[in-house]
C-alpha cells in the first residue's frame, strides 16, 4: 500500500470565539481574523511536517485548496507543492485535489503542474475536484453547472497535456484558439489523476469510467459511509462498466493520531480534533451545499442522512466510534488499518497526522510513531491480504 | 387559475392561466410559484393572468439552452407569438422583472406596458444587498418578508412531498440564472433607454434582497417610469401584500397604458 501524509494548514490560532458571531469558518468569517505573522510561522512549520514525513519513510506527501476560511490555509496547493518539491527527493508530491474547474482559465493550473512534474522529475500526482459547496459562494463560479465544468476542465487540461499543440479547445463552458501547453509534464502520458471526493455518486461513476480508471480518494467519512462508496467504485467497474477495478484505484484519506496508549492518544488529541470537527469544519447546509450543487437525487439523499461529517457536536469519542478517525496506540491504530483493509483492500491511504489546533510537538511525534510502528507493516499490505467483495458479504 | 402544459419549440412549459380582461403575462421570481399567490388570483378578477413556470422551474422542463434572464427574455418573446398574444402586459418580479426588461429592450413590438415588482436587472453599487443562497431558512424568510408571513409562505412549500422537491428545484433554478454576477446583467442598463413602454415600478419597501434603491435607479434609468411603494411588504408583494400589489397593476394599466 502507498501512504501518505495529508495536511490541511489549518489556521490554528484562530479565535475560536469566532463562533458566537459568526456561523460559519468560511465565506463569512472576516479575514481580520488572520493574522500574517502568525500564518508566517504556520506555513513553515506545517512545511517542516510534510517533509519530516517524507524523510521518514511515507511514499508521499499531500496537500489541497481552500478558498476564504481558516479550516485549511492553502487557495493554491500548487505554492505549497512547489515549496516541498525542492525539499524532498523522492517522496511523491500529491496535489489532493485543485480545483481546475474553478478557474476562468484552468490551463494556468494546468500549466503550474506541468512545471511541478518537470522540477520532481514526475513526482507529481494531480488530484482533479469540484470544490466544496463553500468555493461556489468564494470564488464566484456558478454551482448549479460545476458538474459540467469540472469534467470540461478535465477533459481540455488532459488534452492540453496529451495533445500537440498549438490546438483549439472547443467546449461549452471553456473557448480557447491556443492551446498549446510548456512545458509539457514529465511523467507519460500525463501525471496520475485522482479524483478525491467526499462521495459523490456523479463522481463515483466518472472516476470509475474505463477510459478513466482514476484513483478515487473517499475523503474522511464514518466508516460505514467510507465503506459504501468505496465498495460502490469496485461494484460500478463491474456491474456498469463490466471491469474488476484495481485496488490501486481506491484510497482513503483519514485523520489519525497515535500515542503510547489508547487512553494517552485521546487525551492528547481530544481538544485538537474536536477543534477540527467542531470550529474549522463549521459549515451550515446551505453554505456546504449551494443550490444545484447536487442533483436532486443526491440533495434528497443528502437530507435524508442528515449529515455525519458537519453540522453535529463530535467529541473524540463519536468520532473514534464512527470510524471517522485513528486514535490509539501503534497496536490499535495498525490494527484498524489492517482490519479495515482486509474489508475494503484500499491500495492508497492518506494521512491527517496534523489536525485542528494539534501543536507541533503533538504533530511531529505523532508522525515519528506512525512511521516507526505502524507504516511499515501497513506499506507492506496488498491485494493478498484483501478479502475481496466475499468478505464483506459475510461481515 | 387552470394548470396546463404548453410546448414552446420543444419545451414543456407549465402554465397557470384565469380570469378576464386584457391578457397579463407575469414572470415569477427565484421563488419560484406554488399556486398559492393570493396577488395573482387578486389580478385575474381584472386580467387574462398567464403565469408560466420558468423553463428549470417548478413543472416546467428543464432547458440546456436557456442558461440566463437574456435566453430567458428570447424565449418569453417566442411564448407571446406561440400564445398569439398581440399584445400584453409583463408583470415581472425580482428575476422575473430582470427577464421583462431583457425582453422589453429587444422588442416591445407586442409589451403594452411593464411592472417590474421588487426586479433585479441591474447593480447600484454601494447598496449592499442580502444573500438569499448563503443564509439559514429563518433568515430567508426575514429577508422576503416584512411581517410575519414568511411562516405560512413556507408551509405552503411543505404541503406535498412534490411540493418540497420544486422548492428545492426553485432554488436550483434561479442559482442558475442569476449566481454570477448575483442577480444582475452588467450590460443590461446600458440598453435600458430602449424601454418604450409604459413602465411602473411596485416595490415592497422592506426589501433587502433588491432594497428600495433598486426602485430608484430604475425609475431614473427608464424614461417616464412611475413608481410606488407598498409599506409592511418586503421582496414578494404578490404574496405579502397582495391586494395593495394588485390595486397598483390594475391602477397603473387602467391609466396609464395605451
Amino acid at each position: 500500500m502507498k501512504v501518505f501524509m495529508f495536511h490541511l494548514m489549518p489556521y490554528a490560532d484562530l479565535d475560536m470565539s469566532y463562533a458566537e458571531k459568526y456561523r460559519a469558518a468560511w465565506v463569512v468569517l472576516p479575514n481580520s481574523y488572520f493574522d500574517p505573522k502568525k500564518g508566517h510561522e504556520l506555513y513553515n512549520r506545517y512545511l517542516d511536517e510534510l517533509e519530516l514525513a517524507a524523510e521518514l519513510g511515507f511514499d508521499g506527501i499531500s496537500v489541497n485548496e481552500h478558498h476564504q476560511n481558516a479550516y485549511g490555509l492553502m487557495p493554491s496547493p500548487v505554492v505549497t507543492a512547489s515549496a516541498l518539491s525542492r525539499r524532498t527527493k523522492s517522496a511523491k508530491i500529491a496535489i489532493l485535489g485543485n480545483a481546475f474547474c474553478l478557474r476562468e482559465h484552468p490551463l494556468t493550473v494546468a500549466e503550474e503542474h506541468a512545471m511541478i512534474d518537470c522540477i520532481t522529475g514526475g513526482r507529481l500526482i494531480t488530484g482533479m475536484v469540484r470544490g466544496i459547496g463553500a468555493e461556489y459562494y468564494s470564488m464566484g463560479v456558478n454551482p448549479t453547472i460545476s458538474h459540467a465544468r469540472f469534467q470540461e476542465a478535465h477533459d481540455l487540461v488532459v488534452q492540453a497535456w496529451t495533445r500537440t499543440g498549438p490546438f483549439a479547445f472547443e467546449g461549452k463552458h471553456y473557448h480557447f484558439e491556443y492551446v498549446n501547453v510548456w512545458p509539457r509534464p514529465y511523467q507519460q502520458p500525463h501525471p496520475p489523476i485522482w479524483a478525491p471526493s467526499t462521495g459523490s455518486t456523479e463522481t463515483i461513476e466518472w472516476a470509475a469510467h474505463p477510459s478513466r480508471r482514476y484513483v478515487y480518494l473517499q475523503a474522511y467519512s464514518p466508516i460505514t459511509s467510507v465503506a459504501r462508496y468505496l465498495n460502490y467504485y469496485r461494484e460500478c467497474a463491474q456491474s456498469m462498466y463490466g471491469y474488476t477495478a484495481a485496488s490501486e484505484q481506491i484510497g482513503w484519506s483519514t485523520p489519525v493520531y497515535v500515542s503510547d496508549t489508547d487512553r494517552k492518544a485521546r487525551d492528547e488529541a481530544k481538544a485538537h480534533i474536536e477543534v477540527l470537527f467542531n470550529r474549522l469544519l463549521r459549515l451550515p447546509f446551505e453554505m456546504i451545499f449551494p443550490p444545484g450543487y447536487l442533483s436532486a437525487k443526491s440533495l434528497k439523499n443528502m437530507r435524508s442522512h442528515k449529515r455525519s461529517v458537519s453540522g453535529q457536536e463530535h467529541t473524540v469519542d463519536s468520532l473514534i466510534e464512527q470510524g471517522i478517525i485513528l486514535c490509539g496506540s501503534p497496536d490499535t491504530v495498525r490494527k484498524q488499518l489492517m482490519d479495515t483493509h482486509r474489508m475494503l483492500g484500499f491500495q492508497n491511504l492518506l494521512c491527517l497526522m496534523q489536525f485542528g489546533t494539534l501543536p507541533r510537538d503533538l504533530t511531529e511525534k505523532n508522525i515519528r510513531l506512525f512511521a516507526s510502528e505502524v507504516l511499515p507493516a501497513i506499506q507492506a499490505l496488498s491485494d493478498k491480504e484483501y478479502g475481496g467483495m466475499a468478505v464483506r458479504a459475510a461481515e | 387559475m387552470q394548470a396546463s402544459e404548453i410546448d414552446v419549440r420543444g419545451l414543456r412549459l407549465h402554465v397557470r392561466r384565469g380570469g378576464r380582461g386584457a391578457p397579463l403575462l407575469f414572470l415569477h421570481g427565484a421563488q419560484g410559484l406554488n399556486g398559492s399567490e393570493p396577488g395573482l388570483d387578486a389580478l385575474s378578477s381584472h386580467f387574462d393572468v398567464i403565469a408560466p413556470d420558468h423553463p428549470g422551474f417548478g413543472r416546467s422542463a428543464d432547458s440546456e439552452t436557456i442558461e440566463d434572464a437574456s435566453d430567458l427574455a428570447f424565449f418569453y418573446l417566442d411564448v407571446i407569438e406561440f400564445l398569439g398574444l398581440r399584445s400584453v402586459h409583463v408583470v415581472g418580479q425580482c428575476i422575473g422583472g430582470w427577464v421583462a426588461l431583457e425582453m422589453a429592450i429587444r422588442s416591445t413590438a407586442r409589451i403594452e406596458s411593464l411592472v417590474l415588482a421588487n426586479s433585479a436587472g441591474i447593480r447600484v453599487k454601494g447598496v449592499p444587498r442580502a444573500d438569499m443562497f448563503v443564509c439559514s431558512e429563518d433568515d430567508l424568510l426575514k429577508m422576503l418578508f416584512a411581517g410575519p408571513g414568511g411562516a405560512e409562505w413556507l408551509k405552503s412549500w411543505r404541503a406535498t412531498p412534490e411540493l418540497e422537491d420544486l422548492y428545492d428545484r426553485n432554488r436550483a433554478a434561479a442559482a442558475r440564472y442569476s449566481w454570477s454576477p448575483r442577480l444582475f446583467n452588467p450590460k443590461l442598463e446600458r440598453w435600458l433607454h430602449r424601454v418604450d413602454v409604459p413602465t411602473h415600478i411596485v416595490w415592497g419597501r422592506e426589501d433587502r434582497v433588491i432594497p428600495q434603491a433598486y426602485a430608484d435607479a430604475l425609475k431614473s434609468l427608464i424614461k417616464g417610469a412611475t413608481a410606488a411603494t407598498l409599506p409592511g411588504c418586503a421582496h414578494l408583494p404578490h404574496v405579502e401584500q397582495p391586494q395593495a400589489f394588485a390595486r397598483e397593476v390594475e391602477r397603473f394599466i387602467r391609466s396609464a397604458a395605451r
